[in-house]
């Protein structure tokens, strides 16, 4: 099965890669980089318009929309991790580059790679598995039923570790029809390793992604876990053992349930999403010692701990070519813009959904740096009133951090979170920003290594 | 509570102003190009409650008198500053619609220190869309999102004006670089955009805030150009909220 088909478009990783490697092609991102840019303006207006449609009908749109683009059970023993990988190295220009990253999937490291002109690889994707009859707040069922292709993905693959993943809360839409497998590479697939070579001199730099957000499992087999829930408004307890906000949800979404009934947890793991699994540390050491690069790990606890370390890089960056750098773009989840960010000289916020608990870590970031003249923020509008939701006037309270220009940037007000084409918008507004800068040449890797290693949000190892 | 009906004089020429008395500072609104103070009335209204809010009929236009010739821009700006000098109101702040951000904000730059902070709802014009024929389409554009009802005052403001002062009050208005003057005001200046302007694009309302050194950019989501009259209520809640902060 073709690698392109198999893996989710409307995931982080995926998201990233194509942001990331479009602007390493001098490249903006419309339509998310999933269609021919001329088609942005009919398909924005259809999906406008389609945001207008009742909830019932744009409910059962978004699940198709998953359905459609997920893999079919029995066509699951057909994907090859080799060309999954070949497929995203594909994704980048070959050309010669001071340092790569490879690993955790994050947002603020997308425009720290940017900043740099450099590729990153990912260790985890996507792979989204067709699922009849098993209601999204079944994740028993959900195991039960999709195991088979889970057992069947990894005796083919064997460099695999499955976080076979079940977020009753926030996919509840996606899930309808689907189930989620993120699939980790343990050891350095071929593509990955040649795409390294050809594009790392010796003497260069790889830098090992590593985040350590890790999530209560039940161990399914040696390298199959399945993960409760997901990273976002809800707690890892919540979903383990329910509550209030638990229960308002099922009761607001009509179901019988007042709590999810997840198999027990019998350990913990890297989290399916963000965290880094250590195993593949072993090739990538004797990769770079046999090409002669040094081996750096960039180390945090959370996907967010890296997005104030970045902003504030850009920040001093801009200060240092003679920008003004008091515009802030708040991105969520997979909605990035690399090449309008440097364009429009904005600082990058990355947050990594758009639940309470990024909102308030974004007001605690502007809350120890310089007020911003303008901010701009980007939603991802996921299609579910879930639980740790944050509201559209919480939002606002953000944005009124803003000295003179506070903007939503795509996302209508009025339909958020059940808004198609925010998705779309987001960058079309961003392109219309009047006063914009030249794409600057890339920062030098020893000016952003030594701003990386002071500071303590991270943990930066060198490497020799 | 009625309005008062007020006239007095400004360069030699009776202008009309209505007044809801309040117990706030004073706000002086100042109307678009062709019409006069009969759109902005509701908004009067509404605002009297928190402040002593005005508008006057600018010279040529409305209830007021009409000079031989058109006045030009600067002209305008000027009897504006005349009236405020006349008045003895304090540093009003004032609230320019459409058009009247254009007069509000010449004036605010060549007679620094009449105002005490400005309100720009709906600034035109669009340094990029400054033709007649896409000025036109916009206002087409928008004009299917305004209340039907503002439609026989429209109609009543052009003929008490005219054709010859409603063409020139456009003609001002295109003609005007109203970007090159905003860096030179120096008060507070709050800008509100109804979040479905179409002569005012999200873009321009944005690049006016910033070339504002003191400006503040508010949108009011599903609102068209005219927001006095379609959401006075709301307007009056962002102004009174402005003028808080500004006099805090």
């Amino acid at each position: 099965m073709r690698a392109g088909r198999a893996v989710a478009s409307f995931d982080s990783a995926t998201g990233m890669l194509r942001a990331l490697s479009r602007f390493l092609h001098d490249k903006d991102v419309p339509l998310l980089g999933q269609a021919p840019a001329a088609l942005e303006a009919p398909i924005s207006a259809l999906a406008g318009g389609a945001a207008r449609l009742p909830r019932a009908l744009k409910e059962r749109a978004y699940a198709l929309s998953g359905w459609a683009e997920a893999v079919p059970a029995r066509r699951v023993p057909e994907i090859r991790s080799e060309e999954l990988a070949g497929w995203v190295s594909g994704h980048y220009p070959r050309r010669p580059s001071p340092v790569a990253f490879v690993g955790s999937s994050n947002g603020a490291l997308v425009h720290l790679a940017a900043a740099l002109g450099v590729p990153w690889l990912p260790q985890t994707l996507l792979l989204p598995v067709r699922r009849h009859g098993v209601s999204p707040d079944d994740p028993r069922g959900d195991l039960a039923v999709t195991r088979p292709a889970g057992e069947a993905l990894l005796a083919a693959n064997p460099d695999l570790v499955l976080h076979h993943m079940h977020d009753a809360n926030q996919d509840r839409l996606m899930i309808a029809g689907m189930t989620y497998f993120r699939v980790k590479w343990r050891r350095l697939a071929a593509a990955y390793r040649r795409f390294l070579e050809e594009t790392l001199p010796r003497g260069a730099t790889l830098v090992v992604v590593d985040c350590g957000l890790r999530r209560p499992v039940t161990r399914v087999g040696p390298r199959y876990l399945f993960q409760h829930g997901a990273l976002g408004g809800a707690t890892p307890e919540e979903y383990e053992h329910g509550g209030p906000r638990v229960a308002a949800y099922l009761r607001r979404y009509g179901s019988d349930r007042r709590a999810w009934d997840y198999p027990p947890a019998d350990g913990e793991s890297p989290e399916a999403e963000w965290g880094f699994e250590p195993e593949l540390l072993g090739d990538l050491t004797d990769l770079a010692r046999r090409n002669g690069w040094r081996l750096a790990r960039l180390r945090f606890e959370e996907p967010e701990d890296l997005s104030p370390v970045v902003a504030d890089l850009y920040r001093s960056w801009y200060a240092r070519r003679g920008l003004p750098g008091d515009r802030l773009l708040v991105e969520c989840f997979l909605l990035l813009e690399p090449w309008w960010t440097l364009r429009s000289g904005s600082v990058p916020y990355w947050m990594v959904f758009n639940a309470e608990q990024s909102r308030r870590r974004a007001l605690s970031y502007l809350d120890g740096v310089e007020a911003f003249d303008e901010i701009r923020l980007m939603l991802f509008s996921h299609g579910v009133e879930s639980v740790g939701l944050a509201s559209v006037a919480d939002w606002r309270e953000l944005l009124g951090r803003a000295r003179k220009v506070g903007v939503f940037t795509g996302v209508d007000t009025g339909t958020y979170p059940r808004d198609f084409a925010g998705l779309i918008r987001a960058r079309r507004e961003l392109a219309r920003i009047r006063t914009t800068y030249p794409m600057p040449l890339p920062l030098e890797w020893p000016v952003a290594e030594e701003f990386l290693a002071k500071r303590e949000e991270i943990d930066w190892h060198p490497g020799e | 509570m009625p309005l008062e009906h007020v006239v007095r004089t400004a360069l030699g020429l009776k202008v009309a102003g209505w007044r809801s008395r309040g117990p706030g500072p004073a706000v002086v609104c100042v109307h678009g190009a062709g019409v006069s103070s009969r759109e902005l009335l509701p908004f009067v209204r509404a605002l009297g409650a928190t402040h002593d809010a005005w508008s006057i009929d600018l010279p040529g236009f409305g209830r007021s008198e009409k000079p031989p010739r058109p006045l030009t821009l600067a002209a305008l700006a000027d009897a504006v500053a005349g009236w405020l000098a006349g008045s003895g109101l304090e540093r009003p702040c004032v609230l320019g619609g459409s058009f009247g951000c254009q007069v509000a904000v010449d004036m605010a730059a060549r007679h620094p220190g009449s105002v005490a902070s400005l309100v720009l709802v709906g600034p035109t014009v669009d340094a990029r869309a400054r033709t007649p024929a896409r000025v036109v389409g916009q206002w087409l554009r928008n004009s299917v999102r305004e209340s039907p009802r503002m439609a026989p005052l429209n109609v009543a403001d052009y003929l008490d004006a005219g054709p010859r002062r409603v063409l020139a009050g456009f003609g001002a208005s295109m003609r005007d670089r109203i970007e090159d003057k905003l860096p030179h005001v120096d008060v507070p200046a709050l800008v509100v955009r109804g979040g479905k302007d179409r002569m005012v694009s999200q873009s321009w309302a944005e690049e006016v805030t910033r070339l504002l050194p003191r400006g503040r950019l508010v949108v009011m989501d599903g609102l068209p150009h005219m927001v006095p009259y379609r959401d006075p209520g709301g307007l009056a809640r962002e102004v009174t909220a402005f003028l808080k902060e500004v006099t805090a």
